[in-house]
């Protein structure tokens, strides 16, 4: 039958928004460790060719390389802001892999799915800095006397409380 | 100008004189003085077109409106449209006919709706508290920090549900009824008239099956805020058949993604129906079977005709007209000629539409059931226009029957069920066909007299069995057989064997056989057959 066929995979604006936000995770990573840096830009060279070819799986896949990056970054004593942001610019690459491959896989190459690609990185990315934000007050602020396992313990309690809200 | 009209839902007339009124004035000095004359009258025509019970001489307003247009086209944009609305009647017409396909986009149902999680975020929860954990080890500050982060998007992914979408769509068709080949441009406007913002509204717009999209992607995604519209647009080649648009898959998710509502919503159906054109082929040749009628096919049987049969000795009351005159001057003996008598044939053509008849040739082109419809149409108005009685039926799954008839009724009722029948329709059926039962109602319907073309690709042996048992009760069979068979692959060149085999039995059965190849006009394969039968 004639007509045009549906390319199951993402458009080039998917590569855009997921290339701009490894990009800067990479930067940030760099303020720490040039290692981490390195590991940091093959996880997005990995998310991007996850994209491309549609697969959910190389994406994760590059995320995690991708996030490897930033704990190297971490363990290098790298300014806490630059390891926030670059966590976050991590999440949103990945994240915004993901949706790609997904909108991609239902709706094709062809069809225009800038608007609520760009909406659902710029969301991630507020998620991101608002949370990277808060806690960086928090710790800079609150008493730093505690034994950190305590901090820890909090926030497992707090993500149980999430999940246990929402079921 | 359809255009502009579709979006008025009331009293079109109103939104014509105000674009009169603007056209007017656009209008260079020369021709405003003789659109300045209408204007007024287009202003009060619009006023009343506004609330038009309230004036009783509604006709007036018609008038003005009539007296208007045609000014109207010629002031502002020739081009526009190439004829002018030729009177108020029909502009009465349209004014009360389009209302009803534009009164903008109308509130979806529901047919179905699944949730789903989408496992987005699966995993995520595993990783930050991984490098929460590290963080804690290791004593790093930072790490914990990112586990921080990682959390905020945990509660990001997990506090939202999917939400439910309440969506107006407006279809807008290009031509409801375009010509088979034509391209037909869609245009879908959605909007949300919910009360809850859609992040992520992913749209695929159900196309009918048979309906290739050719120009344009038929999905979209976007966001949507309440009361927000959307619009895309796409085209589809139109072909025989008449297809509905009801219905739109829409996937809606959360802004984090990490929930997803798949909703299958039933909308206000807009149909496109494409008949195919009246065209004869050459003309077909049939069998000597015939009904009582003067016709156009020669029978054996002697009587009054055109062509000369035989002579024979006088008898009381032969007519004048046929006495041999030559032979009394010769000899004095009175001799009557004998014209081969020309009858008029009953045909049914019967089409194979069961399931195995799909068949196509390559990837490309028309299966044989398309040609087969295609050549059906054909061999029916050529009949008509050889004055035969000419009759449809088919092995399908739904009950496909037309009495042989003549005339120019009998023609158009053809031609709609060629065009639209849901039996004929370009995919092959869901149901099972039951063969021997149409068949024996076949027999039952069939008049004594009734010859049948029988249009099949003769895809199995089902299809030699109805030639032979239509042949053997009486009514000659000739069947038209689309080729659809490749020989570019062992298998393929097995299958074409086994079909030219079926072929060859059929003709040692005394079924007359048109095997018409794919590269092949109908008329080229019917003449070959037919020179091959009278040598």
């Amino acid at each position: 039958m004639s007509g045009t066929e549906i390319t199951r995979r993402p458009g080039r604006h998917s590569l855009v928004v997921s290339g701009v936000a490894g990009a800067t995770a990479a930067v940030m990573v760099a303020a720490g460790s040039t290692t981490g840096a390195g590991v940091t830009v093959l996880g997005t060279a990995v998310v991007l060719s996850g994209v491309h070819t549609a697969r959910h799986g190389v994406v994760d896949v590059g995320g995690l390389l991708a996030f490897v990056g930033v704990v190297f970054a971490a363990l290098a004593e790298a300014p806490a802001p630059a390891v926030l942001l670059a966590t976050a610019g991590t999440v949103v690459a990945w994240d915004a892999g993901t949706n790609a491959v997904s909108l991609g896989r239902q709706l094709g190459l062809e069809a225009d799915t800038a608007r609520p690609e760009s909406l659902h990185a710029l969301a991630g990315a507020l998620v991101g800095l608002v949370t990277a934000v808060l806690g960086l007050v928090l710790f800079e602020t609150g008493p730093t006397r505690q034994p950190i396992t305590t901090v820890f313990v909090l926030l497992l309690a707090a993500t149980l409380l999430l999940v246990a809200l929402d079921r | 100008m359809t255009e502009d009209d579709t979006p008025r839902s009331d009293g079109g007339r109103s939104v014509d004189t105000t674009t009169a009124e603007a056209d007017a004035v656009e209008a260079d000095a020369a021709t405003a003085a003789a659109a300045g004359a209408d204007a007024p009258d287009a202003e009060t025509g619009g006023a009343d077109g506004v609330d038009a019970g309230v004036r009783p001489a509604e006709s007036n307003a018609t008038d003005a409106f009539a007296r208007d247009e045609p000014s109207v086209e010629e002031d502002a944009e020739p081009g526009r449209r190439e004829t002018p609305t030729p009177g108020g009647d029909s502009a009465e017409a349209r004014a009360d006919s389009e209302p009803a396909a534009s009164t903008g986009p109308v509130t979806t149902t529901v047919r179905s709706a699944t949730l789903r999680s989408t496992n987005h975020w699966v995993g995520f929860a595993t990783l930050a508290f991984l490098a929460g954990g590290l963080g804690v080890a290791l004593r790093s500050r930072s790490l914990l920090l990112a586990a921080v982060v990682g959390v905020g998007y945990l509660a990001y992914a997990n506090v939202t549900e999917a939400p439910e979408p309440r969506l107006a769509v407006e279809r807008t068709l290009s031509t409801e009824r375009p010509e088979p080949g034509d391209t037909v441009e869609v245009r879908v406007v959605v909007e949300n008239v919910g009360e809850t913002v859609l992040p992520d509204l992913r749209i695929v717009e159900q196309v009918p099956e048979a309906l290739a999209v050719t120009d344009g992607p038929a999905r979209t995604a976007t966001a949507l805020r309440p009361g927000a519209r959307m619009t895309f647009t796409y085209s589809v080649l139109a072909r025989r058949g008449a297809y509905e648009f009801d219905g739109l898959t829409v996937m809606a998710r959360n802004a984090s993604g990490s929930r997803e509502r798949e909703c299958d919503l039933s909308t206000e159906p807009i149909s496109i129906t494409c008949l195919a054109p009246i065209d004869a082929t050459a003309a077909v040749p049939l069998r000597g079977l015939t009904s009582p009628y003067t016709g156009r096919v020669s029978t054996d049987t002697s009587g009054e005709g055109t062509e000369f049969a035989s002579l024979r000795e006088y008898q009381h009351g032969d007519a004048l007209s046929r006495i041999d005159w030559n032979s009394y001057a010769r000899d004095g003996t009175l001799a009557t000629m004998e014209f081969r008598e020309e009858r008029m044939a009953t045909v049914v053509v019967v089409l194979d539409l069961r399931g195995a008849a799909y068949l196509q040739a390559g990837e490309d082109g028309l299966h044989a059931v398309d040609r087969g419809i295609d050549a059906t149409r054909r061999i029916f108005n050529s009949l008509l226009d050889t004055g035969d009685r000419v009759g449809l039926a088919a092995f399908a799954s739904e009950s496909v029957w037309l009495a042989p008839g003549a005339g120019a009724t009998h023609q158009a009722r053809a031609r709609d069920l060629l065009s639209t029948h849901p039996a004929l329709s370009p995919t092959p059926p869901d149901e099972r066909v039951y063969v021997r039962w149409q068949l024996r109602r076949l027999h039952q319907r069939l008049d004594d007299d009734a010859q049948v073309v029988f249009v099949s690709p003769v895809p199995d042996d089902t299809s030699t069995l109805v030639a032979r048992s239509l042949q053997v009760r009486g009514h000659p069979v000739t069947v038209v057989s689309p080729d659809a068979t490749l020989r570019d692959t062992p298998g393929h060149t097995l299958a074409a064997i086994e079909r030219s085999n079926r072929l060859n039995d059929l003709r040692g059965s005394g079924v007359r056989v048109v095997d018409w190849a794919g590269d092949e006009r109908l008329g080229e394969a019917l003449e070959r057959a037919r020179r091959r039968w009278s040598g």
